[in-house]
């Protein structure tokens, strides 16, 4: 029994010991984390550029546009993933801490407002929106824009958010609620974009938003109008490209300094057609024109 | 004969009413294990086969199999437990063979009781301050492994001690007396008579290692790797982070994936278990007392 013992124990020890001292040296890992957004589409990027270089692996982390920036500060990434621009303070703590941060943009996405199907809400304005998540709005009943909601007996708005780390919300909250505006208290704070939309999905009262990628069949969509009663335009891949959808917001990635090599050759590759048809694949909108296949 | 007094037949009924109540309590206690085991075979049965195990997710992680993931949880789980084990076993055989009852081991076993209470989410963060800046291991197999060896560790030096414990003094005593040493006393004696509880410590580590997801989350777990692990310096992905990927993060993940994960999950820890319970049940057999 005790042989036994000793075998798996060495057994085991040179397995370590191998690990340890042998490195696959040739081959580059490039560090991509941060925001929720773009964690999908940073996967799909991963998963593709396997094949473009087998020698440079992407290793995607999500965890928030701030989880990312606040990388980027410590210089634990190579490449931070942001749904919201980094703030001026962000970028002194980062030049601080000797990173220079270099933005790009690889491409946009239409923050959609979701309803559960049963809505018969078709479009809401900003002035509706301003008065639904603000602090200090008087829409709190759905009676209070003039709806009813079949399957919301207690007729009370059920208002989701994000968790405040996330930059759909920050780019949110400026968008619709203005630079000094705040969400109302009492929201459902939720961690991730997918979630806010399980939960509408499954609850007649409420509403949300998230990116226009997480839209699915089983919830309803908003068109969004400048004035109450005046012409909406629907939340769509085009109409973000075209800036007319008025909640879409650039993603960005950020690098330390301007990228070189294996770094380079990736964003240079997420920018070609390729890297941005597998954005539009995934519901968001490219930085420019591109025809895919 | 003694007729039954009326006192005797209430406190009878009074008897048989606690036992079903007891009885009924134990039973309640198996149904969410039965619950929880019936509702993962149901929904994701269905998409378990070898391919799955054994190929890479592909598709946005919507379809595909999990292996990266699956072999990250094994990574994983080998560092905490070649970091644990042995530091555990050495603490309690000093603790439980060598320490004097004072103060000073009064105080160690007051700090591993607190390092048991301590919320997995605490041992990330450590973890991150620790192994993944202060060390220099970065976010890796290594990191992870050594935040969760920390986190497991008073289970292990627990679960030996009361192994140790449960090795009669008179065993001890008759070796002395043959002229052994302490050390020969211990390897010779204690140790291989208090095997199967050790391994019933380990047990625990492992169950408990394979499912944690916040203490890895920051130090080594990535939410994808287009790669296999080559060290322990690199990144993984791991099958609890994998789950919460699929069910909540990615959209339009078929319904049986998530299920099928966490089947897995289940099924590893449950493989595991039984082959140390299996191990314990042989060397318990050999035990001659």
């Amino acid at each position: 029994m005790k042989r036994i013992f000793f075998v798996a124990i060495s057994l085991a020890a040179t397995t370590l010991f191998y690990t340890l001292t042998v490195n696959a040296a040739d081959r580059t890992i490039i560090q991509n984390k941060g925001s929720d957004t773009l964690v999908n589409v940073a996967q799909a990027w991963a998963e593709a550029y396997r094949d473009v270089d087998a020698n440079v692996a992407v290793a995607v982390s999500g965890g928030g546009s701030g989880t990312g920036i606040a990388a980027m500060i410590n210089g634990t990434v190579d490449i931070a993933n942001a749904s919201r621009k980094m703030k001026s303070k962000e970028v002194k703590m980062a030049k601080g801490k000797g990173q220079n941060p270099i933005e790009h943009v690889v491409g946009y996405d239409a923050l959609a407002v979701f309803i559960h199907n049963n809505n018969p809400a078709n479009s809401l304005s900003y002035e509706q929106l301003k008065s639904i998540f603000g602090r200090g709005g008087k829409a709190t009943k759905w009676s209070d824009i003039g709806l009813s909601v079949p399957g919301c007996k207690s007729d009370e708005i059920v208002v989701v958010s994000r968790q405040n780390n996330a930059g759909t919300y920050a780019y949110f909250k400026k968008a619709v609620l203005g630079k000094k505006g705040k969400f109302r208290q009492g929201t459902l704070d939720m961690h991730g974009s997918k979630d806010v939309v399980d939960l509408v999905e499954k609850t007649p009262c409420a509403i949300g938003y998230s990116g226009l990628a997480y839209a699915t069949d089983h919830i309803k969509m908003v068109c969004i109008a400048d004035q109450t009663g005046g012409e909406c335009v629907n939340p769509s891949v085009e109409t973000a490209s075209d800036r007319s959808y008025p909640i879409a917001r650039p993603l960005f990635m950020y690098t330390n300094g301007e990228p070189r090599g294996a770094i380079k050759t990736y964003l240079d590759w997420v920018k070609s057609d390729t890297g941005q048809c597998i954005l539009l694949k995934k519901g968001y909108a490219p930085n420019r024109d591109v025809s895919c296949g | 004969m003694f007729a039954e007094s009326p006192l005797n037949v209430r406190n009878k009924r009074i008897e048989n009413l606690f036992r079903i109540l007891f009885l009924m309590m134990t039973i309640l206690l198996i149904i969410p294990v039965v619950v929880i085991l019936a509702t993962l075979i149901a929904k994701g049965g269905s998409i378990i086969s070898i391919d799955f195990l054994f190929t890479d997710p592909t598709n946005g992680m919507t379809a595909g199999g999990i292996f990266p993931a699956l072999l990250g949880t094994v990574w994983i789980v080998a560092v905490a437990l070649l970091a644990s084990v042995p530091l555990g076993v050495a603490a309690a055989i000093y603790l439980n063979e060598y320490a004097g009852d004072n103060w000073f081991t009064r105080i160690i076993q007051l700090a591993i009781i607190n390092l048991a209470g301590v919320p997995s989410i605490v041992h990330a963060l450590f973890g991150v301050g620790a192994f993944v800046i202060f060390f220099g291991f970065g976010t890796s197999i290594l990191a992870a492994g050594l935040t969760l060896a920390i986190m497991t560790l008073p289970v292990v030096i627990v679960s030996t001690r009361e192994s140790l414990r449960a090795v009669p003094q008179a065993f001890r005593e008759a070796c002395w007396n043959m002229g052994a040493t302490r050390w020969q006393t211990i390897r010779r004696v204690v140790l291989p008579n208090a095997v199967s509880g050790i391994l019933t410590g380990v047990i625990l580590e492992v169950s408990r290692t394979a499912g944690e997801t916040a203490p890895i989350m920051f130090t080594g777990a990535a939410f994808f790797l287009p790669f296999l692990p080559q060290s322990v310096f690199d990144q993984t992905m791991a099958l609890s982070l994998h789950l919460f990927v699929v069910a909540t993060q990615v959209p339009g993940v078929p319904e049986n994936l998530p299920f099928g994960v966490a089947l897995v999950l289940i099924a590893m820890v449950l493989l595991m278990n039984s082959i140390s319970i299996a191990f314990r049940m042989y060397l318990r057999g050999k035990k001659k007392w």
